[in-house]
């Protein structure tokens, strides 16, 4: 990639992330085909609470053919994907979800709450086999993702943390 | 609990029957041998087995009491094994299978004993033991350590009033057969019989001990219970699946259940 196209890229990406501001929005995607296997994905977000409907705004931004591609995506609403999410720990087996030790006792995170490398987050259950998921890496718990006593599938976004 | 984590070991040979590459520690108390398997398991070189004569916070599943009379039985094989966790769940079953063959060698009464998913072994449709295994996660989806805890009531059972309303009634080895074992040779029975079966795991994958774990369960074919926190699911107990899943048939169709306390 030559140097000029990569400051078009930077100058498109920060539009970009001016029109996510200015629009309120919470994320944008959007895809750029310069050619045959020559392209550029951006998807671009920020945290916000109130999950918001997108304006056809985004497609002004950039020139065609961008707009085509980011057309199908305007109307529905844009859900934040955990699973997606970097610092998301998923289940490692099908099981039940135990926030606690046990019941009655506290529970092993908290939302905010710092947690070290190894600390124990929760516990899934399968065939009467508590195992306990460590966390990946030292961080802030972002999100607790499942509740007390749930189901959760191989792969489910359990934990997120930055 | 205490910072000194050396619990006194009592010196008793192991006999000729106790199975190679497995190792044995004999305590004469300790907290819990499922906590002890926690903080031993990052030095031991094998799988090894822990006996403790008495525990000063023994614990069931999901934190319920566990009582412990002299003479009964306590112990915790802990392993690092190197497959998946849900291949590691299904230790559940190994240990269930190989109690169970114990219990029948102990007694040579195979017609008492029962097993109940996943992993309680009945005497008489009574508890006679609990089984409770923990594992503890490692970084890229691996296990760093199983510890498969399992209290048997050799001697005595503990009393009624201790016991959940609808949990299965509690019984002994002792009352019930009339076999009196010591818990250090009850755990050479135990031991060997697990060593067969986790070969077979090792070698033939699960499949042979789903069939026989199926050889034993009781009330395969009828109507069970399936209780979790949220949901609770009547059903014919049609059979394990290849993932140790509980399957039910309802007239809404096939349940597999992963995760379930189960009622008769």
């Amino acid at each position: 990639m030559t140097k000029n196209t990569h400051d078009a890229d930077v100058a498109f990406i920060q539009a970009l992330a001016e029109l996510l501001r200015e629009n309120d929005l919470t994320e944008l995607q959007v895809k750029r085909d310069y050619g045959e296997d020559d392209s550029l994905n951006v998807r671009v977000s920020r945290k916000k609470e109130i999950i918001t409907q997108v304006a056809a705004a985004p497609a002004a931004a950039a020139p065609a053919p961008a707009p085509a591609a980011a057309a199908p995506a305007v109307s529905a609403p844009i859900e934040d994907d955990p699973a997606s999410h970097p610092g998301a720990v998923t289940s490692p087996m099908v099981g039940t979800i135990y926030l606690q030790a046990e019941p009655g006792a506290p529970a092993f995170i908290a939302t905010g709450q710092q947690v070290s490398e190894g600390d124990t987050l929760l516990i899934v259950e399968a065939m009467k086999t508590m195992n306990h998921i460590p966390a990946p890496k030292s961080g802030t718990v972002k999100r607790i993702l499942v509740a007390d006593g749930e189901a959760v599938e191989y792969g489910s976004p359990l934990v997120v943390i930055e | 609990m205490s910072t000194d984590h050396t619990p006194p070991e009592i010196e008793i040979p192991a006999g000729p029957d106790w199975p190679v590459g497995y190792g044995r520690r004999i305590l004469a108390q300790v907290d819990s041998t499922n906590a002890e398997a926690a903080r031993i398991a990052p030095e031991i070189s094998g799988p090894e087995w822990i006996l403790a004569k008495s525990q000063s916070s023994a614990r069931g599943r999901r934190g319920r009491a566990w009582s412990m009379p002299a003479g009964n039985f306590a112990a915790t094989l802990v392993m690092r094994p190197t497959e998946s966790p849900d291949q590691v769940a299904l230790r559940s079953f190994i240990a269930a299978v190989a109690l169970d063959e114990a219990f029948c060698a102990a007694t040579g009464r195979s017609d008492l004993f029962a097993l109940k998913w996943p992993n309680d072994v009945l005497l008489k449709g009574g508890k006679v033991a609990g089984i409770l295994l923990e594992s503890a996660g490692a970084a890229g989806g691996t296990v760093s350590h199983i510890a498969i805890g399992i209290g048997i009531n050799l001697a005595e059972a503990p009393n009624t009033g201790q016991v959940e309303e609808g949990a299965v009634r509690p019984v002994s080895l002792a009352a019930e057969t009339g076999t009196r074992i010591t818990p250090e040779a009850f755990l050479t029975l135990l031991a060997a019989s697990y060593a067969r079966f986790e070969q077979r795991f090792r070698d033939y994958g699960f499949e042979p001990i789903r069939r026989a774990w199926l050889a034993r369960a009781a009330r395969l074919g009828e109507e069970i219970t399936a209780r979790t926190m949220r949901h609770e699911q009547k059903g014919r107990f049609e059979t394990v699946d290849a993932a140790g899943n509980l399957v039910l048939s309802t007239d809404t169709g096939r349940h597999t259940i992963a995760a379930a306390e189960v009622f008769f």
